[in-house]
């Protein structure tokens, strides 16, 4: 049966671990990208359903990501969930383009029905 | 007196008796009292007192007699009288001091001692005579007047050297502020200037008075805005108060200042003078500025492991075996709690620090204001299963503000009003219309809160007596929604009587024509 993989892009690694145990267990494949550099070609490769995608990471923001996947027909489309520990956060993923944004520490319940109702 | 003669005694046998009691009856009618002490004894001890001796002193001479006087000075040995006192009997001399000595019942009392030795036909010294009397009144009314005296001289020399040095004073006061002062005539023509003026601006007295403000310096104070504050508001004798200017001035670069400036409205040779103050404030901003990142970095990161637990707590939660005691799912329960604490103090401690730079960024839209209550009741009723949060009435209207901060206050006033009335369930939320307002009040039925407290309770970390200590943790959510809701131009209160519950109420106006 074909699971749906999720991208995940976070430059901590307790995040992603955590992430990686919840949306494993609730059946989805998960690719954790820890250097935001790597994320198109990950892309490009893996064909990711949905990105849940840092704001704050070295070199590379998840703001700039996202609007460069915007530009891209291929993932202009894609899901994005953008999820940050900054007060403006909001403003700046709406004004990138992401689908939803969720703040943290941010409930998983929550992040868990957003996903499933992306994914389906 | 038989025995006194032509002034001289007559020491026959017959009169003696008779007068030696007669002498003895007048020297117990004095009222000062008198003693003779045998300087040929040991310690030169008293051999006789008389009455008045025994009533100032409070003993009986059966007590004292043998005694040396100096029992009456008790403790308070340490006083120079007594150094007197030791001299004047060494030598043979009379003396009179006052001296500090005590009744017997331990009462004070000041002693005008006059002591004076008796000499035998060869000088030496049998006996000393001393006669005493309690001048307490007396010595106290001294006191106070030189007291009196002191004060009234130490007046006198300080107004006159207040008067003398006023000038200079004032002169020095206005050279040593670390704030750049100009005094204008009204012609904008500069009368003098301070000397932080001077090194702030980089200039010279000499081309700086006597010069028209806005040509200093190759015209670098001909600043449109200060133009227009001298120009436009000053004459209409309003001053002009926290006034911001950003200029690039040459050498020194671009700066944030601050003026005041008024005119001076005294009749005489300074009438209509501008005085202006500029405050340089270019590093203070960059140090708030600072801060506010630092902070703003700092939440960020303690935000970040703090999701990783509150998902590895949730995860746990989940992962619960069925019947498994119920003490471990209450133990999660209370960690995610209590990491949802953690957090909220991580974004109060951003907002203070905000606040109070002034920096809190309102984000304002048109919203459904009634949906916003009843979506934030419903989100905080969800997670509250001990009290009941009841909502009536309607405002059936659209606010222009800032939804998250509305919704922070909201959050706030009901968090407190459960955590501030753990027995009483009933939480009751009020909407209403009032005239260009929209009102939410939020009612507890809990210990409710002293009037003299209603204002305190929003200051910056303040906290309620005795009710901090049962209650801890209300800490500066207050402060932070009285601003929130002070910056939407509303008003938040509270009424309270103590043991009645509390109603916290805000208001925030609505604007016809915004959006
Ligand atoms: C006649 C006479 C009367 C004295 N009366 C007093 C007195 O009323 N109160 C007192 O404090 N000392 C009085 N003195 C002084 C003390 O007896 C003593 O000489 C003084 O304290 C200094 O000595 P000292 O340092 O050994 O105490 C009197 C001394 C003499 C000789």
């Amino acid at each position: 049966m074909y699971t749906k993989t999720i991208l995940i892009c976070d430059d901590d690694e307790g995040i992603l671990e955590m992430l990686a145990i919840i949306l494993e267990g609730s059946g989805y494949t998960i690719i954790p990208v820890q250097n935001s550099l790597n994320i198109y070609e990950t892309i490009e490769r893996e064909h990711p359903d949905l990105l849940l995608l840092d704001l704050w990471m070295p070199v590379l923001s998840g703001d700039q990501v996202l609007r460069s996947l915007r530009n891209n027909p291929q993932t202009h489309e894609l899901p994005v969930i953008v999820i940050s520990a900054s007060r403006d956060g909001q403003k700046i993923a709406e004004e990138a383009g992401a689908t939803e944004f969720m703040s943290k520490p941010f409930d998983l319940d929550f992040l868990l029905q957003r996903i499933h109702q992306y994914l389906n | 007196m038989n025995s006194l003669q032509n002034g001289a005694f007559d020491l026959s046998n017959e009169t003696t008796r008779e007068d030696f009691n007669l002498l003895l009856k007048a020297l117990d009618a004095s009222i000062s009292g008198i003693i003779l002490t045998d300087n040929r004894l040991p310690d030169n001890p008293i051999i006789y007192c008389n009455k008045a001796f025994e009533i100032i002193t409070g003993y009986d001479r059966s007590e004292i007699i043998g005694h040396n006087c100096r029992f009456l000075q008790k403790e308070d040995r340490d006083q120079k009288e007594r150094a007197i006192l030791r001299d004047a009997i060494k030598n043979g001399k009379n003396c009179v001091v006052d001296i500090r000595n005590y009744k017997k019942d331990g009462t004070f009392f000041y002693n005008e001692l006059f002591m004076s030795p008796i000499k035998d036909e060869n000088g030496k010294v049998n006996y000393f005579i001393g006669v005493q009397n309690d001048v307490s009144l007396r010595k106290k009314a001294e006191q106070d007047l030189r007291k009196q005296q002191e004060l009234m001289e130490k007046r006198v020399a300080e107004r006159t050297q207040s008067l003398k040095e006023n000038e200079d004073y004032l002169a020095s006061i206005v050279q040593t502020v670390r704030e750049s002062l100009i005094v204008l005539n009204p012609e904008f023509k500069v009368l003098s200037v301070n000397d932080h003026f001077l090194k702030t601006f980089k200039v010279t007295t000499e081309d700086t008075e006597g010069r028209l403000l806005y040509e200093l310096g190759n015209g670098q104070w001909n600043i449109p805005a200060l133009k227009e504050l001298l120009e436009s508001i000053l004459p209409t004798n309003n001053p002009v108060e926290e006034f911001e200017v950003e200029h690039d001035f040459p050498y020194i670069g671009k700066k944030l200042m601050i003026l005041n400036a008024h005119r001076i409205e005294l009749e005489g040779q300074y009438k209509d003078r501008i005085l202006i103050a500029i405050e340089d404030i270019t590093d203070r901003r960059e140090i708030e500025r600072r801060k506010d990142d630092f902070l703003s970095i700092a939440s960020h990161e303690l935000k970040t492991p703090l999701t990783t637990i509150k998902g590895l707590v949730q995860i746990m939660q989940r992962m619960v075996p069925p019947g498994l005691d119920e003490k471990f799912s209450s133990v999660l329960d209370k960690t995610g709690v209590y990491v949802d604490r953690l957090n909220n103090l991580i974004a109060e401690l951003l907002d203070v620090s905000r606040i109070q730079t002034g920096n809190i960024e309102l984000h304002k839209d048109l919203f459904d204001f009634d949906k916003a209550v009843h979506e934030a009741v419903e989100t905080i009723q969800v997670a509250t299963k001990s009290h009941q949060i009841k909502i009536s009435g309607s405002t059936n209207e659209n606010v222009s503000a800032d939804e998250s901060h509305i919704v922070q206050v909201i959050n706030n006033l009901l968090s407190n009003a459960i955590k501030y009335a753990p027995d009483h369930k009933e939480i009751d939320v009020y909407l209403s219309r009032v005239s260009n307002f929209v009102k939410l009040s939020v009612k507890d039925r809990g210990m409710g809160i002293r009037v003299e407290d209603h204002k305190k309770i929003f200051d910056r970390f303040y906290r309620v007596g005795d009710i901090q200590q049962r209650f801890p943790g209300m800490g500066i959510g207050l402060y932070i929604c009285d601003q929130i809701i002070k910056n939407h131009g509303g008003t938040l209160w509270v009424e309270s009587e103590l043991g009645q519950g509390s109603v916290f109420s805000f208001t925030l106006p609505l604007n016809k024509h915004a959006a």
